[in-house]
């Protein structure tokens, strides 16, 4: 009876986490399906988020400014990793810039540690932010909500974006195929360089929200990128709609499993890679190159 | 260009004479030192199994690593298994995972793989994390190293490390001239195949699903070979043995060593086991370093250090166009 009374609750603590989840797979899965680059250190941009955002607060005590400022510096970290390291490998194939991408996510993981120490980081929120309110039934934490409606606003912007402008149209023809697209006079490098500045933008929004919710700590890119790669195999490498269906599927599998089966609700999600491998190798809505 | 085949076979009995008369060479400590290295030597030789040859990139190495140590340890602590069926044991615990997640990871190739290793060890460390009754959790399990037993001879006891040395030179140096072999066989030139073009593998008629699942095996059989050896010299193992780091670990071992030529693992095992124990006792930035050597060597050397020495060595040749000294050939 218990369980089922926590049932919605749990429901919305899964949508939450699977909202922020696809904040951050959505710029790794793009990146992917227009360069065929996987890019390791997309989990080590999400963590410099939280913790840009943790010091821009110890500094000036605004989180709103964190929240505006945080994800920019992270965008810049974004394009300088491609314009100065990535591009310089590219012609040595995919597997070198996965190499490329996983050194940096080591050296910034490292970098992390000294710069912040290995302790988990407190963040004070706002007092508009830190209460809860009565929900379902029980007091439910407001930046949960806030969470899921940042993330919601920044999904409904993205979607506008990438469906209803010219950039976007051009972000989707290079997505599908990026030679026909330089064919037809625009730049390609260019193009790819300010995705993978949005994708990194993202994932630094995506960490400073999530740093005081999953808690600002130096395992917190080696933890998400499981989950990441998981969302990117289910849904289908290069494929929008399939990662934000994974994630949303994964914030579920996690948080009701954990309602059910507590000692077994990490293995589920690992389960539903395994029957999406078999069943549909390419991922829920990936295409078969 | 290339020394003739009697100076590389010369080096190679120079080389072996040294590791044989090592503990008479070097204190106890040091000694311990260069069983970790040659213990790591072998779990970057059967990772390059996958990456330098057959060109498929894992981030999951460290299951067959951890399974194996886990493995040899259980089997002396529940089974009271004697040092050999352990070892043994842990090699076929590692090969058996190696069909079943085979099965499965190498089904799309590329970047694929990638992602898909580093899931399924993810799953992995997962279990040996939750099932507490048999691993012992974080807490690890804990086993001495059992006897050897040697028919006609009796037991051998491992507890002195000189013994414990030639014991593990003895597998290692049995499992590198194998794999060495391997890359002479059929199936092992069918891996370099695949690596160059699997097209054209697949026209000729091979079936490149069955042939990267049995390359998996074999690799995976050595690494958990490397992990027995790993648990019984530790004698405890717990949930490092099968994390993420170790699977990176031996990534970053194999490809600054040169994941090129066969030897380029060793090299890389020896020097990054080397240089973590200096460092670290100097710096607590040691992994800071590694990786910055690591980015270095992907930008500007892919090759790695074995590539750099080979480059090294012909600018000499050429330049000098005689008589070449063994120096640039390093240690490896």
């Amino acid at each position: 009876m218990d369980t089922l009374a926590a049932l919605p609750v749990q429901a919305l603590h899964g949508l939450v986490y699977g909202m922020l989840l696809f904040l951050v797979a959505s710029g790794l899965t793009l990146i992917f399906g227009m360069m065929g680059v996987l890019n390791f250190a997309h989990g080590a941009l999400y963590m410099m988020g939280a913790y840009f955002s943790w010091s821009i607060l110890q500094w000036t005590g605004h989180f709103w400014l964190s929240l505006l400022v945080a994800p920019l510096v992270v965008a810049l970290a974004g394009v300088i990793i491609e314009r100065f390291f990535l591009r310089k490998v590219h012609s040595y194939g995919h597997a070198h810039e996965l190499l490329l991408t996983f050194g940096m996510a080591y050296i910034i993981e490292e970098l992390v540690k000294i710069f912040w120490g290995n302790e988990p980081l407190l963040v004070v929120l706002p007092s508009l932010l830190a209460g809860s309110i009565p929900l379902l039934g029980t007091q439910y934490p407001v930046y949960r909500l806030f969470i899921l409606g940042v993330s919601l606003v920044v999904f409904i912007l993205m979607f506008f974006v990438l469906y209803k402008t010219r950039a976007g149209i051009i972000v989707r023809a290079a997505v599908a195929n990026k030679r026909m697209v330089g064919a037809l006079g625009f730049n390609v490098p260019l193009v790819f360089l300010v995705l993978f500045g949005m994708g990194a933008w993202l994932a630094g929004l995506a960490g400073v929200i999530g740093g005081p919710y999953l808690i600002t700590n130096p395992a917190m890119a080696s933890t998400i990128i499981i989950d990441l790669f998981v969302v990117v195999v289910v849904g289908g490498l290069g494929s929008i709609q399939g990662a934000l269906i994974a994630s949303l599927l994964i914030g579920q599998l996690q948080s009701i499993g954990i309602l059910i089966l507590p000692q077994f609700a990490i293995f589920f999600e690992f389960l539903l890679m395994a029957l999406v491998l078999i069943f549909r190798p390419h991922g829920l809505l990936g295409e078969s190159k | 260009m290339i020394p003739s085949a009697w100076l590389k076979r010369l080096l190679l009995v120079a080389g072996l004479a040294v590791l044989a008369a090592m503990p008479a060479l070097v204190g106890e400590y040091p000694l311990n030192l260069i069983i970790t290295m040659i213990i790591y030597s072998l779990f970057a030789l059967s990772y390059n199994v996958l990456f330098g040859q057959a060109g498929l990139l894992s981030f999951g190495h460290a299951a067959y690593f951890g399974v194996g140590a886990y493995t040899s340890i259980l089997l002396f602590k529940k089974l009271g298994l004697s040092l050999l069926p352990g070892i043994l044991g842990a090699g076929l615990a590692g090969g058996i995972l190696g069909v079943i997640l085979g099965l499965f990871v190498v089904r799309l190739g590329g970047t694929y793989f990638a992602l898909l290793t580093l899931a399924f060890n993810a799953l992995i460390y997962a279990g040996a994390e939750k099932w507490r009754g048999l691993t012992g959790g974080e807490d690890g399990v804990a086993a001495m190293r059992p006897d050897l037993y040697i028919p006609f001879l009796g037991d051998v006891e491992m507890f002195s490390t000189v013994h414990w040395y030639y014991f593990v030179l003895i597998v290692v140096l049995l499992c590198t001239w194998f794999c060495w072999h391997f890359t002479r066989t059929p199936l092992g030139r069918l891996n370099e195949c695949l690596r160059e073009n699997e097209d054209r593998a697949r026209f000729i008629g091979y079936n490149v699903y069955l042939s990267k699942v049995a390359v998996n095996v074999i690799s995976a059989f050595f690494a958990g070979l490397a992990g027995g050896m790993a648990g019984a010299f530790q004698e405890f193992v717990t949930v490092t043995f099968i994390n993420l780091d170790k699977a990176t670990d031996v990534l970053i071992m194999t490809f600054v060593g040169g994941s090129g030529t066969f030897w380029g693992p060793i090299l890389g095992a020896c020097f990054l086991t080397y240089l973590n124990q200096i460092l670290s006792d100097l710096t607590e930035h040691w992994t800071l370093i590694q990786g910055i050597i690591f980015v270095l060597l992907v930008m500007y050397a892919p090759q790695g250090l074995s590539g750099l020495l080979i480059s090294l060595k012909d600018r000499f040749w050429s330049a000098r166009a005689q008589k070449l000294s063994p120096a640039a050939k390093g240690e490896g």
